[in-house]
Formats: structure tokens, sequence, C-alpha cells
């Protein structure tokens, strides 16, 4: 399958300090590319700086768009407008990513509005055949935010990220903030979403055992830097790296028996760049 | 009603705000005094200027239902007022004269007046018998025998449209300065913040009194008026500016603006379907308190008399003739007009402190 999103040696500091150091990866189509680090390892700012939600310090983020490869940062607002179709996001908190004083209705529509997609009606029909795939009522429409429940919020943010049909969704931490069993439904139904659409991923997580569960490959971060990347099943078995060895160590089991035994952390000698 | 659920945060915010008696009370008080100020012509039994020469400096007359003798009477009336002078202290002393009296005819005839300037009309809410003998000052006169109650009212639609509308100007400048300041950042910003800084560092009082002083003594009263709304605002504007700059620095972080952002919303449509609707209330909270403010800024300028002058009717013009201690002792009810203006201020203030409590979601009367 081919590559739908290439970044090369992308770079950004905070006041003189590399939060995001030269980081390069792709993503192939259809496929979830699992993102995992302690916090602070610089996942938020390097998927922000994909969308140019944050500007990058250098480096290029080139997409295989539907009217072919094109390097993000190099796009005016204007250009950028129809790819934002195309590119999407889920955010983490799914308190504080709706606004509140729209219902909805309002959410799910003003995409379809900036992109102006459809009329009245069929903006309508639109947005009630969304909320039927995300699974919640078609009644839900009315309502405000502040009627719902964390896992029923971060349905809608999946249904306004989908509503424009992108090829690549960027999972920002979007399980991270619900609980276990409304996790599961979430990562179910964005797993059905990505059969059902072809859609591609990047899940930013850093809870291991969700990423082995839901991704067909893993970057694993390290203070900005890449410290290993590969298939999950071949990093989860065989981790490479000091650091993955670290994380998947600190991974609990189920089995109440079993002791947590956390490699020392002091031990570990990690290359800073 | 319609399900809790569906309610849209600003419903809710009315349905808290119900719940706070005091600020439905003032809320209450003050639509009573700006209507009273919007129909002074016909709420009013005199006009403004029209002088008494038989009551000057006349104390408030009372309203009677009974009669000397106890006989009660269905239509309420006032007595006459006979003027004596006192010989010892040629003062003048009025006494109520029980053997005229003067019902009160409501919708009655009286001296004509143009209704905001539209049509000409003649009816007052109440009145004494047209015929011209009798007389009606609840309030009492002034030393020209002008209606005290009369003057208060013309003088509320002054002060009382001098704070909406001189808050409405500084909301505009606080809005679009802080706003901008806080989404642009950079040097815009940094100006805007110098330059309020520098404004807050100067004592109001004598900066309004340099810039009324300023303003030519030619211009009409309603070129004065505005002149002095114009004034207040320009100084007032910087308190809010920041409050508006600081809720859009933090909010340009938020995850529901981003996410408009990454939707493809341009930069007005963030500013005006996602941030500044999430902080209505709390400029309507502010633009509440603010109006006090403002009314006290206007009665403090015309009191000194570098605001407002006469003939304008305001409440600041009309406690200039309380200036002195011989009112206090001999005329009283001249002070009335401060009795106003400190019921529309703390009226504002209690409106105000509703308004915060219910469009905070985390205040203690938030529905569990």
């Amino acid at each position: 399958m081919s590559e739908i999103l290439t970044v090369t040696d992308l770079c950004k500091s905070f006041s003189d300090q590399p939060v995001v150091n030269s980081v390069s990866f792709g993503v192939r189509e259809s496929t979830t590319l699992g993102i995992v680090g302690e916090s602070g390892s610089g996942k938020t700012t390097l998927v922000r700086s994909i969308l140019r939600a944050i500007d990058p310090d250098s480096g290029t983020v080139r997409y295989n768009s539907r009217k072919g490869w094109q390097d993000l940062h190099s796009l005016s607002p204007k250009e950028l407008l129809p790819l934002r179709r195309e590119i999407q996001m889920i955010f983490q908190d799914p308190f504080a990513s709706l606004n509140p004083r729209m219902t909805v209705q309002a959410i799910l529509e003003e995409p379809l509005i900036i992109h102006g997609i459809g009329d009245k009606e069929s903006r309508k029909q639109r947005v009630a055949a969304m909320l039927e795939k995300v699974q919640l009522e078609p009644s839900s429409a009315s309502r405000f935010p502040h009627a719902f429940s964390g896992g029923q919020r971060q349905r809608i943010g999946i249904a306004r990220a989908l509503i424009l049909e992108p090829r690549l969704v960027i999972c920002d931490e979007s399980v991270s903030a619900l609980d276990v069993s409304v996790q599961a439904q979430i990562l179910d139904l964005l797993a059905s979403l990505q059969s059902e659409l072809g859609l591609t991923y990047l899940f930013v997580a850093h809870d291991l055992r969700v990423v082995r569960e839901f991704c067909d490959e893993v970057l694993v971060m390290y203070a900005g830097n890449v410290v290993e990347q590969g298939p999950v099943e071949e990093v989860f078995n065989n981790p490479q790296h000091d650091y993955t060895r670290l994380l998947l160590s600190a991974i609990p089991s189920p089995d109440p028996d079993e002791k947590l035994e956390p490699l020392a952390r002091d031990g570990l000698q990690l290359e800073k760049v | 009603m319609s399900e809790l659920r569906e309610l849209s945060p600003g419903r809710l915010a009315w349905l808290r705000f119900r719940r706070h008696r005091l600020a439905m009370i003032a809320a209450g008080v003050l639509v009573v005094l700006y209507l009273l100020a919007m129909f002074c012509e016909f709420m009013s039994p005199y006009t403004p200027q029209q002088r008494n020469a038989r009551a000057i400096n006349a104390p408030p007359m009372d309203i009677r239902f009974f009669d000397a003798e106890g006989q009660f009477h269905l239509r309420p009336f006032v007595y006459d007022l006979e003027l004596t002078i006192n010989p010892d202290t040629w003062m003048r002393e009025y006494e109520e004269n029980t053997s005229i009296a003067y019902p009160i005819r409501f919708f009655a005839r009286g001296e004509p007046y143009e209704f905001w300037g539209l049509f000409e009309a003649d009816r007052h809410l109440f009145s004494v018998d047209p015929d011209g003998s009798g007389y009606i000052h609840w309030f009492g006169t002034d030393s020209l025998g002008r209606d005290m109650y009369s003057r208060v009212l013309y003088g509320a639609r002054v002060s009382l449209s001098i704070g909406v509308v001189g808050v409405g100007l500084t909301l505009f400048l606080g809005v679009l300065l802080g706003g901008f300041a806080g989404y642009l950042g950079g040097m815009f910003d940094s100006a805007v913040q110098r330059m309020t800084e520098v404004l807050q560092s100067i004592p109001t009082l004598p900066l309004w009194m340099a810039l009324s002083a300023a303003l030519p003594a030619a211009w009409s009263p309603i070129t004065t008026y505005f002149g002095v709304t114009i004034i207040l605002s320009l100084f007032g504007w910087t308190t809010l500016a920041r409050q508006v700059r600081g809720r859009f620095l933090a909010m340009r972080e938020e995850d529901f603006v981003i996410a408009a952002r990454l939707i493809g919303a341009n930069d007005t449509r963030v500013i005006f379907r996602h941030m500044l609707p999430s902080f209505t209330s709390h400029i309507i909270t502010t633009a509440t308190l603010a109006v006090p403010a403002m009314i006290l800024g206007e009665t403090a300028l015309s009191f000194l008399g570098i605001g407002l002058r006469a003939p304008v009717v305001s409440w600041g013009v009309l406690l200039q003739q309380a200036q002195n201690y011989q009112v206090i002792v001999m005329t009283p009810w001249l002070l009335l007009p401060g009795a106003f203006i400190v019921i529309t201020v703390i009226a504002f203030n209690l409106l105000g402190d509703g308004l915060r409590d219910a469009a905070d979601p985390y205040s203690s009367l938030r529905e569990q």
C-alpha cells in the first residue's frame, strides 16, 4: 500500500528547548501508526505541527492528497483549506474540544458550511447519518455538549472529524481521558470506521496495551527523538532500545499475583542528541 | 418547559439568575426607573422648566386618602399650601390649608409637551385639575418653584441613558482593542497594553475635569452630552480591554478553538462564532457593573459644574443646587436626586452580582 504522509526531519523548539528533534517517519494508507512516549516526549507537538496548528522550525511534511503529493508547510491558508477536509483530528479532552455554546447539530454542521458542502436540508441529513454512524441517537442533534457523558462527547468529536470524509485522522490521546470500558467502545468504533471508510490513523497514546491492540506500526518517542519504530509485534516482542524496554516493562499485568517490576531508569544509557 | 438536557447554556444561566432574589428585585427596580425615564414627559405632572410662583421651595406634599375630618376618599388628593413668612427668621414656611383640596386626576390634561420630539401631547399620568388653581409637588419644589418630581424624571433620562450609551461605547472599544490585542499579540498587543497602563495611572477626576473644561461652552446641550459620554468611555475601556485580552489569550489555545481552526474556519469565524460567544455572559456582567461608574462619573462632573449645565436636567445638575449646607437644613428635598443615584447604583451592582453568579457555572447556586 502506498504512503499517505511522509514527515522528514521535523524540528520544533520552544525557547531553545528542542521538543521535537529531527523526526522522520511515513504512514501507509489505511493503516494505523501509533506514536508512544511519556508525557513531554513531544508527541502532541509533533502531530500539531503536522496539522499546522503549530509552525515547526524546520523539516517537511508531505501529504499524498487526492490531487497528488503536497508539502503542507509551503501552502498558503487558502491552498490548505481543501486539504483540511482530508486531514482531521480527534482531541484528547472530550470536554474541552466541543464548543459549549453550540448544539451538536451546529457543531457537526460547521465543517460542512465552511467547506460549502450541500444545502441546509442535505447537511441535516448528513449530520443525522453521521450521528448514526457513531452510534448516537438522532435526537442528540438538538442538544448541547453539556448534556452528554465523556464517551458520548468523544463520539461527537469523532463525528465532527469524520463528517468531512477525511482520509487521515489524527487521534491525539483520543481515548486516554475515558475510563476503560468506554475506551474499549470508542476503540471498537474507530476500528470499524477504519475498515468501513478506509481511514488512516495517526494514533498518539501513552497506553501501550491500547497501542498493541489497535496499531499496525509504532513509533517510540523519547525527549523529542524517535528511538525506535517498526511493526507493532516486532517492537513489542523484540524491543531494540532500552527506553522501549523500560516502557514495556511498565505495563501492568492483569494478573494480580504478578509483581510489577519496571526496569530501573537510572541504569539506562539513553543517548541525548 | 423543554427537557432540561436540551436547554442552552444561556437558558440554564437564566434559570440560575431567577433564583437570585436580590438581583431579581434590582432588575425590577431598574426596569421601573428606565420606564419612568423613557416616558418622563408622560409620567411627570409638569415640564422641567415650568415654574409655580405660588410654591417656591415648597416641601413635598402629602398624598392623602383621609381628609382632616378623618373621612375616606377613594380619589387621592393633596391640600393646598399656605405660605407664611416667619417674622423672626424671615423664612418662607408652608402649612397645609385643609380647606382647599386638590383631587388627583389620572391621565389629566396639563402642560403640552413634545413626546420624543415626535408628536405633541398634553396628557400626563397624574395631575390636578388643569384649571390652573391647584398644584401637586409630591417631591417639593426648588428655589424657582419647579416641580422636583418632574425634574428628577427628566434628569433620569439623561443620567440613566448616559450610563448605557457610555458603557456601549466602552464595550465597543474594550472588546475591539482587547480582542485584537489578545488574538494578534505582538506589537499591537504591546501598544494596547502600554496605552492601558498609562490611562490607568492617571487619576480620573482631574483628567475628566481637564477634558470637560476643553469642551466648548458654545456647544449645544446635546453635543455636550455626547462629549461627556465620550470622555467617560475613553477612560473606561481599559479594564474591559484587559479582561478581554486575557480571555482571548487563554481561549486561543482551547481545544474547541483549535478544532475550529483545523476544520478550516477563518479568523473572523473563530472570533465571532467560537471565542466571543463563550464569554458574552462575562461581558454582560462587566458591562452591568460598569454602568453605575458611568452614572457616577456624569453626576460628579455635573455636580462640579463642568459636565452638563443647566438648562439640561440631569441628576448631577439637580444636585448642584444642593451644594450648600443651607439646603440640608432648610430644603432637604433637593437631595432627592441623590437618593435616586444611590438606588440606581445599588440596583446595578446587585444585578451585576446576580448575573455574575448566574453566568459562572461554578457558583454555589448551580443546579446539582
